[in-house]
């Protein structure tokens, strides 16, 4: 059994971290989030220094500890698990650096690190465990940092309903997640992945699709696929740096990693591809619709996100994992330079989040909109940046593996989301500042209603008097900048590209049939939807005529914004309607009948039965001393009389 | 063996009876008391009887213990008399049913 220290590093350091931010955050000061960034930075390091072991044959394995017979706990070092913490430490020590500038002065400075560090630790168990219980034990920790970091403006009341509403959503899919792993270990007997997916054949393909469907449901949940996706983006309440680590770049891609490490189930199951293929692309759309009704900058960048995941979850359902966990690792980058540059902007704009009070912002934060701007080109899949290589990837990988009616929405998807992208970019950006604008002009009278929960101004009282230097800010969006363009090219040459090859062991070759059109095709048609959005998306927001006369504009938007749009289809209506609400019913049911009917009168009949026996049984305590000595004759007499007929008898 | 242990056992028997009923019937705990005696000793009669009957030594023996007991009890009656006695004018186990559930 080979150790791997190296390996005890990336994984615990975090949770060092976080417990000496915790227990020592006061002592710290501003010192906490240089020492938290430091410790994620050293994480990143060690898992570098370590690459050569994930990749040498099948992985590296690190025995931890032994449960019961057949249940061992350890740490698994392959291929998959390489990119994920690669993500995880690497975009996570970026973000730290960027929250140092983002929260100096907050009052709670040192918890928010010390959150931070947890989250990298929770996620870095997720992902590098060898078994699903494991798995749980991860999915059920970021569930927790989710919920601790969208809560973490805590006298905001809409942050502690949405942070709420995050935990009991994911509960909802820890659950899906528990009942998979009740039948792997019944019908298996065992957790470890490995013995696992050896032993896919002892699953009847009923029992298969069960357990396929337990752990999409978790996946569902945790990465806000439809009809769980409704805490995505109310998590937006969170800090900015938050969304862009948990809530874009590593924790809402669970989903993908689960379904990406559990290939040999969904390549044993073709409903379940067909169905994790299905809800993926039906996500897809749905974001790309819902996000071009949203005016909040970063719920706008929360149904991207939703979208986008819904790539990748289509992706790696039917098949194309290499082509999903790209998206990822695309989508990872440019999402975090997205979220990180609109952070910037908030930031500047003391917690304004609605675009409609923007505008024009190009010339007063040239760097935010650099940032912006690639992000936007990246996401929308122009030829070039790494979001084109990954979303092609997916979409020319689904069609090859079968399903042109996901391929086709996937490709409308595109198209979307280059529209409400731009729209995005166009509105925050170019005309003139609207700042000074008096809201009810752009149709705001009801922010709520109108598609924001944006904090206006409400939150000064955590204001930033210790302005930190602006490099801590700029420095990570400015990094991020390079593999938001560049890392797709790893994917450049289809099967022989580097990427082809780094995953090429692990799930093998796929040969697609012949008859499928070829990639360029595909490409050719996404890119005409892409410049149709585009276009699109200048005629409404982007050409000077429109950006002269933008107030009437976005207000005539705002009015007139469909009831179906700004209420997110319905979904939350939905969900309250058909769990919420009966849920409380069933709830009052039990406290105005069961409890007082059947419960405490269950106790109080037991009460009065005792005290009736007792009244009985002291009715014979008479203290009547000839009454006990006649009671006692009688008793004598009745053995007397036993005895003569037992004698008589013999 | 000069009577037959019938005999014996039917004096027995009356004595027991005799007893039993003065402790039901009568209200005074001196009665009472002098009754107990009387099923003691009843019951003696009966052990010495067998005992006699069939050469076995037990039964005397037991008969030794039952009239030690029978002299504890006596003492113990006769001072809770004495004492209940004491407290009310009556004499009349009736009327001490302070025990009462």
């Amino acid at each position: 059994m080979q150790d791997y220290p190296l390996l005890f590093l990336v994984w615990l350091l975090p949770l060092f971290g976080a417990v000496i931010l915790w227990a020592f955050g006061p002592q710290l000061k501003s010192m906490a989030g240089p020492i938290g960034s430091a410790l994620i930075g050293v994480s990143f390091i060690a898992a570098l220094a370590s690459w050569n072991d994930a990749t040498a044959g099948a992985g590296a394995h690190q025995f931890l500890f032994s449960w019961l017979p057949q249940f061992t706990f350890g740490l698994q070092w392959d291929r998959i698990s390489l990119v994920w913490t690669m993500i995880i430490t690497g975009v996570g020590f970026l973000i730290h650096v960027y929250s140092i500038g983002y929260l100096a002065g907050d009052k709670a400075f040192a918890r928010f690190f010390a959150y931070l560090n947890f989250f990298i630790f929770a996620m870095l168990t997720l992902v590098l465990s060898d078994n699903f219980v494991g798995l749980l034990v991860g999915w059920g920790l970021v569930g927790l940092a989710s919920y601790l970091l969208i809560g973490y403006y805590s006298e905001k009341p809409s942050a502690v309903a949405a942070a709420r509403k995050a935990f009991v959503v994911n509960v909802v899919g820890d659950i899906g997640i528990l009942y998979a792993v009740f039948v792997i270990v019944s019908k298996i007997g065992a957790i470890g992945y490995g013995d696992v997916f050896s032993h896919v054949s002892k699953f009847s393909p009923g029992e298969l699709f069960a357990v396929c469907l337990g752990l999409f449901i978790g996946c569902a949940a945790k990465s806000a696929q439809v009809p769980l996706h409704t805490w995505l983006p109310d998590a937006m309440e969170g800090p900015t740096p938050v969304s862009a680590l948990i809530h874009a770049a590593t924790m809402v891609t669970a989903g993908v990693y689960l379904i990406a490490r559990c290939a040999p189930l969904w390549n044993a199951s073709s409903d379940a591809r067909v169905l994790v293929g299905s809800i993926g692309a039906l996500t897809a759309i749905t974001g790309a619709i819902l996000g071009c009704a949203q005016w909040d900058i970063k719920r706008i960048l929360a149904y991207s996100t939703m979208s986008q995941i819904g790539y990748m979850i289509m992706g790696v359902g039917v098949g194309a994992y290499d082509a999903g966990i790209l998206h990822f690792l695309t989508h990872a980058f440019f999402k975090a330079q997205l979220f990180l540059g609109a952070g910037i902007v908030i930031h500047n704009l003391a917690n304004e989040q609605d675009v409609r009070l923007m505008g024009g912002l190009r010339k007063q934060m040239p760097f935010a909109f650099a940032a912006m701007t690639l992000g936007v080109l990246s996401i929308c899949g122009i030829p070039g940046f790494s979001g084109f290589f990954s979303k092609d990837a997916v979409l020319s990988e689904t069609l090859a593996h079968g399903h042109p009616i996901m391929w086709a929405v996937g490709v409308l998807t595109a198209g979307i989301t280059a529209y409400y992208m731009f729209r995005m970019l166009f509105v925050t950006f170019l005309g003139t500042y609207r700042g000074h604008v008096d809201p009810s002009e752009l149709g705001l009278r009801h922010p709520e209603l109108a598609g924001t929960t944006a904090a206006h101004h409400e939150d000064d009282d955590h204001g930033h008097a210790l302005h930190a230097p602006a490099w801590l800010m700029s420095a990570p969006v400015a990094l991020l900048m390079i593999p938001t363009v560049l890392i797709g090219w790893l994917d450049f040459g289809g099967e022989n590209s580097p990427w082809g090859q780094f995953f090429a062991p692990v799930f093998g070759h796929f040969e697609a049939p012949a008859g499928v059109p070829p990639d360029v095709l595909t490409s050719l048609i996404v890119l005409v939807l892409i410049a149709a959005g585009i276009t699109v998306a200048y005629m409404r927001y982007g050409n000077p005529s429109a950006l002269l006369d933008a107030v009437p504009r976005l207000r005539a938007e705002t009015v007139r914004m469909p009831g179906a749009l700004s209420n997110a289809f319905y979904f939350d209506a939905a969900i309250d309607a058909l769990f919420v609400r009966p849920t409380i019913v069933l709830g009052k049911f039990f406290s105005s009948v069961v409890d007082p009917r059947v419960i405490d009168a269950g106790v109080r009949e037991a009460s009065i039965s005792a005290s009736w026996l007792g009244h009985l049984c002291r009715s014979f305590q008479t203290g009547l001393v000839r009454a006990y000595a006649l009671a006692l004759a009688f008793g004598a007499a009745c053995f007397a009389i036993y005895y003569v007929v037992i004698g008589a008898g013999k | 063996m000069s009577a037959p242990v019938e005999a014996y056992i039917t004096v027995s028997a009356i004595l027991f009876f005799i007893g039993v009923v003065g402790v039901i019937v009568r209200r005074n705990p001196l009665i009472q008391l002098m009754s107990i005696e009387l099923l003691f000793n009843s019951a003696n009669l009966a052990l010495v009887t067998f005992a006699r009957s069939w050469a076995n030594n037990d039964g005397h023996i037991f008969a030794f213990l039952v009239i030690t007991v029978a002299a504890a009890e006596a003492a113990i009656g006769l001072a809770i008399v004495v004492i209940v006695f004491r407290k009310t004018t009556f004499v009349d186990v009736d009327e001490v049913a302070t025990l009462k559930g």
